[in-house]
């Protein structure tokens, strides 16, 4: 039987269906779980947390939906070592409520994900994740090659990786950068990075490897259809690019 | 003189108006009846002055699922598992709210056009926008901070609630510095058995009036009439509630609150009518509701949500506050609506006093009945209020082109191809669209801008693509209305074509100056004329449109005649699509359909400072040229293709070559051709084998080459230099 995933819906969150979807395209039993019956949410095996806006993005991207009492479930899942994948809001919400770099107690963020540099504006932008840890350092990253370079779309105002320099030293040395900004070739500079984020990061992880959070969005750029002169095979509709990542978690919650 | 007694401030009725409503009423307006009539008989909601020429434009065709007269219209996208899916496309202006507060003005565009999709039972897919701003080179100028602004509003808007920004387009003109233009367009998916009407369906006698979406606030308070508001605290006060105030974050839930409610009307079999709040709020969304069914309708005012109390019954009834619905429904699915808005969406919890709530119902008495406060503060023949009234108004046609021509100039490419790169009307538009979210939704297959239409696969499961394209140059409008509108119908129709879609339908928003100046009505009037016959020629219809009137200077100049126009396109098969870049070296060139070369209303002109005749339109060539673009396509040969427009032939082949090195391919061309500058029209395609398509209406101007360089007539530039030049000049205006 494999795992049930549960797609997380706050009030104003945007990216529910096609995160949906690829996490099915790709084998996944997932369903959505609004927010007015979040109490179901302990039935589930792995949380997803979709991009959008929720709660406006009011004090900060992620601060109030931090506190929404469905992460109550997703704290106490995270804790008992269920699979936790954020998305663009969705990372940024498991950054507020302390799970990553989870360096810190749990809802008194050390870090946050905000406004983008030099231009503190939302910008939509193709670029590439590549794998900064060793695959095997996580579940959800396991079924990735080495240095996996995912396709995928920043599209964020407050996707900035901000932390004192204790606080990114101790990111690096406890192997929690797991993705950074690259070009197309894999190669890391500041024109790769769209937002100025702090050591070029595109995602991080929880020690224990179980809970990831990434600020592109890799299911926007998951089916051939997405990028037809890139795509693989002759079915228009079939997951690839940025699916790898969801299938490698979807694979990772089936294993479990 | 009217009768002094019925003139109030605020109130945009004219002497004849206010006295044709007394007699027929056989009294004096009350205040509530006075400002219905002042919203409904407005040109926004009556179109009294151009509805009669609207009447023209071609409405019906075998892809028309439902011409103009609702919210939006639909055409039929294709079939997929037993369904017959339609588009639907709603298409208007925000123009004057845009200009005296740009942020919130475009961004309640958004949020307008959004419900008139929605309402129609759709999910939203896409929006798009037409943008024409004024000169924004000084940095303190009210034109850039216009053109910034309202980016952002619109922007903001559509991110939040999670809709993709498809296509678009933008002019900088000083036409536009006391008046821009924001035309914003939105696509929806639906079902065509499952599309839910905007007015009363038989049978609606008795049914419930629901209110759904923000408490009524007393923003947006004379919005239809845009007149100076009667409210005692003075002008700053009346400026304020002239101001829509957008919340996108509200949209967002009541979205899918609505979609939710579609599943349940179907799962049902339940008919029910959902309309949009816009000009003349409630009243004139509930009175056009009931009136196009038939009915009559009875509301109650003290019914209503509001924001504050002690608002005026006028206010509550006219108001036009956002982010508000009305659905008419059988009273057997009223409790499940409201339980699905107010609890499982909890649209109490998500702003302030926002919920579905029941405000009156259908009658079958044709009686327009507002009470307020146990007393009718207004009872009229619904006919009365909602039905067509009518402004003839002289017109004369004014064209500025010089008819006979002026030789063509001798062009210094070398040097002139950079200015055209960097015009502000040619470069590049990421720095502006990057702001925008063009992803979101993972249906995107070729994203605005990267080729010259957007295209989506909105139907999950199916390969079933559709295509949005956007024209209306307003560079062309200056000198001739009638001639610009015919060519925004063929440049959004070639667009369309050139991503390898079919053309289904078109949608147009009028942008004219003040109808009671002859010459500004008659610009308005032969704009009218050319979609009508452009439309007619290619064989599409106008399922959509919207007019907005009274766009001038302050000094009483209109904005440049603004047809824009936005057609949609279909595909069977997303693998159809013409992937966006030259493919490959030793393809060849070619020039498909009109090569008639004339300057006037070009970039080259606006350059070199220059005027000349415009290039005449045949119908047989543009019909002959589309033709052989898709039979190339059908036949698999066409690798590549951009229309022909803004900056020439020249121009096109740039960015097939910077469209190529953005996919990681170095590639250039070798071009031998004399005046590549001029903008004729027609396709350039890079098409495999040249003698497959050899045709008559072809002419080979050039050959693909293995390095990133343009070779034209001996002068050789370089292809990453070029695309320097044309990718930054927007980057200041939009950091």
């Amino acid at each position: 039987m494999s795992g049930a995933i549960a797609v997380l819906v706050f009030p104003g969150t945007n990216s529910e269906n096609e995160t949906l979807r690829l996490l099915r395209d790709c084998g996944g039993r997932a369903e959505l779980v609004h927010w007015s019956r979040g109490e179901t949410l302990g039935d589930f095996d792995a949380y997803v947390l979709p991009g959008g806006f929720a709660y406006e993005d009011r004090i900060r991207a992620g601060a109030i939906s931090a506190h929404d009492r469905m992460m109550d479930f997703v704290i106490g899942g995270a804790q008992v070592g269920k699979l936790v994948m954020g998305v663009c809001n969705g990372a940024q919400i498991l950054l507020e409520a302390g799970l990553v770099p989870g360096t810190g107690p749990i809802r008194r963020p050390a870090a946050a994900f905000t406004d983008n540099a030099p231009v503190p504006h939302f910008v939509c932008r193709h670029v590439y994740m590549k794998l900064a840890v060793a695959p095997a350092r996580s579940p959800i990253t396991a079924a990735l090659p080495d240095e996996a370079l995912i396709p995928s779309f920043a599209a964020h105002g407050q996707g900035r990786l901000a932390a004192d320099a204790a606080q990114l030293d101790e990111i690096v040395a406890g192997d929690r950068l797991a993705f950074v900004y690259a070009h197309a070739d894999g190669r890391l500079d500041d024109a790769a990075v769209p937002n100025g984020s702090a050591l070029g990061c595109a995602g991080l992880i929880n020690a224990a490897g179980n809970v990831l959070a990434i600020m592109p969005h890799p299911e926007r750029d998951a089916w051939n259809f997405n990028h037809l002169d890139r795509r693989q095979g002759s079915d228009v509709l079939a997951p690839s690019g940025g699916s790898v990542l969801f299938a490698s978690f979807v694979a990772a919650v089936d294993a479990r | 003189m009217a009768n002094p007694e019925l003139v109030r401030p605020g109130v945009a009725l004219r002497d004849d108006e206010l006295r044709r409503i007394a007699e027929r009423l056989g009294r004096e307006p009350s205040v509530v009846e006075l400002h219905a009539f002042d919203a409904q008989w407005s040109e926004h909601c009556s179109y009294k002055s151009s509805r009669h020429h609207l009447k023209r434009l071609p409405s019906e065709g075998a892809d028309v699922v439902l011409g103009p007269g609702q919210d939006a219209g639909i055409l039929h996208l294709g079939e997929h598992a037993g369904e017959r899916y339609g588009v639907v496309v709603a298409h208007e202006s925000h123009n004057h709210p845009s200009q005296v507060v740009p942020y919130e003005g475009a961004a309640t565009g958004v949020g307008g056009i959004v419900r008139d999709v929605l309402c129609m039972g759709a999910e939203v897919i896409a929006v798009a926008d037409a943008l024409r701003f004024g000169k924004v080179d000084d940095p303190g100028s009210h034109a850039r901070y216009v053109a910034r602004s309202a980016v952002d509003g619109i922007g903001a808007y559509a991110n939040a609630i999670g809709v993709p920004n498809l296509a678009g387009d933008v002019y900088f003109d000083a036409g536009f510095d006391d008046n821009c233009l924001v035309n914003v367009i939105a696509l929806g998916i639906v079902k065509e058995s499952e599309a839910i009407a905007s007015y009363a369906p038989p049978g609606a006698g008795g049914w419930d009036l629901v209110l759904v979406g923000k408490s009524t606030d007393p923003s947006g308070f004379g919005g239809a009439s845009f007149s100076s508001v009667p409210l005692d605290a003075g002008d700053e006060a009346a400026n304020k509630g002239a101001v829509q105030v957008p919340d996108p974050f509200l949209k967002n839930v009541l979205m899918r609150a609505s979609y939710r409610v579609f599943n349940l009307l179907h799962e049902r079999g339940i008919a029910a009518a959902f309309k949009d709040l816009g000009a003349g709020g409630i009243m004139g969304c509930s009175a056009e509701l009931a009136a196009s069914g038939g009915y009559g309708a009875d509301l109650n005012l003290d019914d209503v949500n509001v924001a504050v109390d002690g608002m005026a019954p006028e206010v509550i009834a006219v108001g036009e506050a956002q982010e508000r619905l009305l659905w008419a429904l059988p009273p057997e699915a009223t409790a499940d609506v409201l339980r699905i808005y107010n609890e499982e969406y909890s649209l109490p919890e998500i702003a302030h006093n926002a919920r579905a709530t029941v405000v009156g119902r259908l009658t079958a008495e044709k009686r327009y009945v507002l009470r307020y406060r146990g007393a009718v503060v207004m009872d009229v023949a619904v006919e009365f209020l909602t039905g067509s009234i009518r402004d003839e108004l002289p017109y004369v046609e004014v064209i500025r082109h010089e008819p006979e021509g002026a030789e063509l100039p001798a062009v210094d490419v070398e040097r002139a191809f950079p200015r055209i790169l960097a015009h502000p009307d040619v470069c590049s538009r990421e720095p502006l669209y990057r702001h925008y979210d063009w992803v979101v939704r993972g249906t995107t297959a070729i994203a605005r801008d990267a080729a010259d239409a957007g295209m989506l696969v909105p139907v999950p499961g199916s390969p079933l693509a559709v295509t949005l394209s956007i024209a209306g140059n307003p560079r062309l409008g200056r000198i001739d209305a009638r001639y610009a509108a015919e060519r925004a119908v063929l440049d959004a129709v070639r667009r369309t074509v050139a991503v390898g879609a079919r053309p289904i339908g078109l949608t147009d928003c009028l942008n004219f100056g003040n109808p009671r100046k002859a010459e500004q009505y008659g610009e308005l009037v032969a704009a009218i004329d050319g979609l009508d016959r452009a439309a007619r020629e290619l064989g599409l219809a106008f399922v959509s449109g919207n007019v907005s009137l009274y766009n001038e200077s302050s000094a009483g100049v209109a904005v440049p005649a603004s047809a824009i126009v936005a057609c949609v396109g279909a595909l069977d098969d997303v693998s159809q699509a013409i992937v966006p870049g030259l493919k490959s070296a030793g393809s060849a060139l070619l020039w498909i359909g009109s090569r008639e070369l004339a300057v006037g209303g070009s970039v080259l002109a606006d350059v070199l400072g220059i005027d000349g005749p415009l290039p005449s339109i045949s119908y047989d060539a543009e019909r002959a040229a589309i033709g052989i673009v898709a039979g190339a396509i059908a036949a698999g040969t066409l690798l590549s293709c951009r229309v022909v427009a803004e900056g020439g032939m020249l121009t096109a082949l740039a960015r097939l070559a910077f469209d190529a090195r953005r996919a990681g391919r170095a590639l250039g061309a070798e071009l031998d051709f004399g005046n590549p500058l001029c903008e004729a029209g027609g396709f350039l395609c890079e098409v495999r084998d040249a003698p497959v398509v050899d045709v008559s209406g072809t002419l080979k101007v050039g050959t693909t080459i293995a390095e990133p360089r343009l070779i034209v007539n001996g002068t050789n530039f370089d292809v990453g230099q070029l695309y320097d030049v044309w990718s930054k000049p927007l980057a200041e205006i939009y950091p």
